[in-house]
């Protein structure tokens, strides 16, 4: 933490020196001073070409990620139109009833998704995180989306499966599904829901 | 086109063979990111391959038919002992089919290390498995520094002073 404050109070104290280089240079405005003064004025000079340089690499890194940024929606936009984009979240509400292992998701009786989640994941999700399970493409029309939840009960563990149905509308705009898991306190269980986003 | 003649390219493949380069050996994952996956211990745990970046992996595919694979185990196990604590991270993935025989086989090695198991073979497919066993070592940054197919005795040797030099980096 030391070491760290010592280099992030660096800087501050480079650029007055830097500074005060030409000032101090451009006083003895005397021929024989000159000589003296020379020296400074290449060390601005180059700081300043480095800094020019600094800069214009910045500005290419900028660049860089603004296309980046760019390629990424547009791709979005090619290969997932929002008449037929379908997407299929997932999130989990306190977890004192479950631990989750998997999530396979079924739309129209056809797997488009297994996810097996790590112990890092579960945790995100039970700290609030939402994943993106599932982006594909649908048809407008009815559907049904069946989605297979597994892992451990809680606090006695054993094997867990459950399962949750939900037969949609697709419509002309992006259809947002999410499964969410949560805490059924009344019956000390697990929930499993799929909530529609219209 | 010239067409190179046969004869030719026999000659050339014995000459890298001379050389200890095989065709087959070629590594063709190496230098290319690591294919990410996912996939269920024997301990029951969840282990993903991108939650071990900035540590040094060691991946090592086996199939219980694969003669070489039996022996590589033990000294893989050795070398998870010994530089586990050091940042290296040996996974065991079984391409077999057969998930019952699989985990028997790996409980019979008893060895330390997590082994996962494939029975969908995509991970195979991501990695372009030719030839079982296959040992490949993932850098830092996810990145495939070393691939060695099969196992002969003193194998792991090489595999040291590979892991020893990314350990370092």
């Amino acid at each position: 933490m030391l070491a760290g404050a010592c280099l992030a109070q660096a800087p501050p104290a480079a650029t007055p020196a830097a500074g005060a280089a030409p000032a101090a240079g451009a006083t003895p405005a005397a021929g024989d001073a000159a000589a003296g003064a020379a020296p400074p004025a290449a060390g601005a000079a180059d700081s300043g070409d480095f800094k020019t340089l600094d800069q214009e690499v910045q500005s290419m890194k900028k660049d860089v990620i603004d296309l980046n940024k760019d390629l990424f929606v547009l791709e979005e936009e090619l290969l997932f139109p929002a008449n037929t984009q379908v997407a299929v979240y997932v999130s989990m509400d306190v977890g004192t009833f479950f631990a989750l292992d998997s999530v396979t998701v079924k739309i129209d009786n056809k797997q488009v998704k297994n996810y097996l989640y790590t112990a890092r994941e579960a945790d995100a999700l039970l700290k609030g995180g939402v994943q993106q399970i599932y982006l594909g493409n649908l048809k407008v029309g009815k559907h049904e989306l069946v989605a297979f939840f597994t892992g451990k009960g809680l606090p006695v563990d054993r094997d867990y499966r459950r399962g949750a149905t939900i037969n949609f509308d697709k419509g002309v705009g992006a259809k947002y599904l999410e499964l969410k898991i949560t805490d059924k306190v009344a019956k000390h269980q697990p929930e499993f829901l799929i909530k529609d986003w219209e | 086109m010239r067409v190179i003649p046969a004869k030719l390219v026999l000659l050339a493949c014995f000459a890298l063979g001379a050389a200890g380069v095989c065709v087959a050996d070629v590594p063709t994952m190496v230098g290319r990111d690591a294919p990410d996956f996912t996939l269920k211990a024997s301990d029951g745990a969840n282990l993903r391959l991108s939650e071990f970046r900035g540590q040094v992996v060691l991946v090592n595919f086996w199939a219980r038919w694969a003669n070489d694979s039996r022996r590589e185990m033990p000294a893989l196990d050795r070398i998870h002992t010994t530089y586990g604590r050091a940042g290296l991270v040996v996974l065991g993935i079984s391409i077999d089919e057969d998930l019952r025989r699989a985990e028997d086989f790996a409980d019979s090695m008893k060895v330390s290390y997590p082994v996962m198991f494939d029975t969908g073979s995509e991970i195979g497919r991501d990695y372009q498995l030719g030839r079982l066993p296959m040992t490949i070592l993932v850098d830092r940054s996810g990145v495939v520094r070393y691939s060695h197919l099969g196992y002969k005795r003193g194998d792991d040797r090489l595999y040291l002073d590979h892991i020893r030099e990314l350990l370092r980096e």
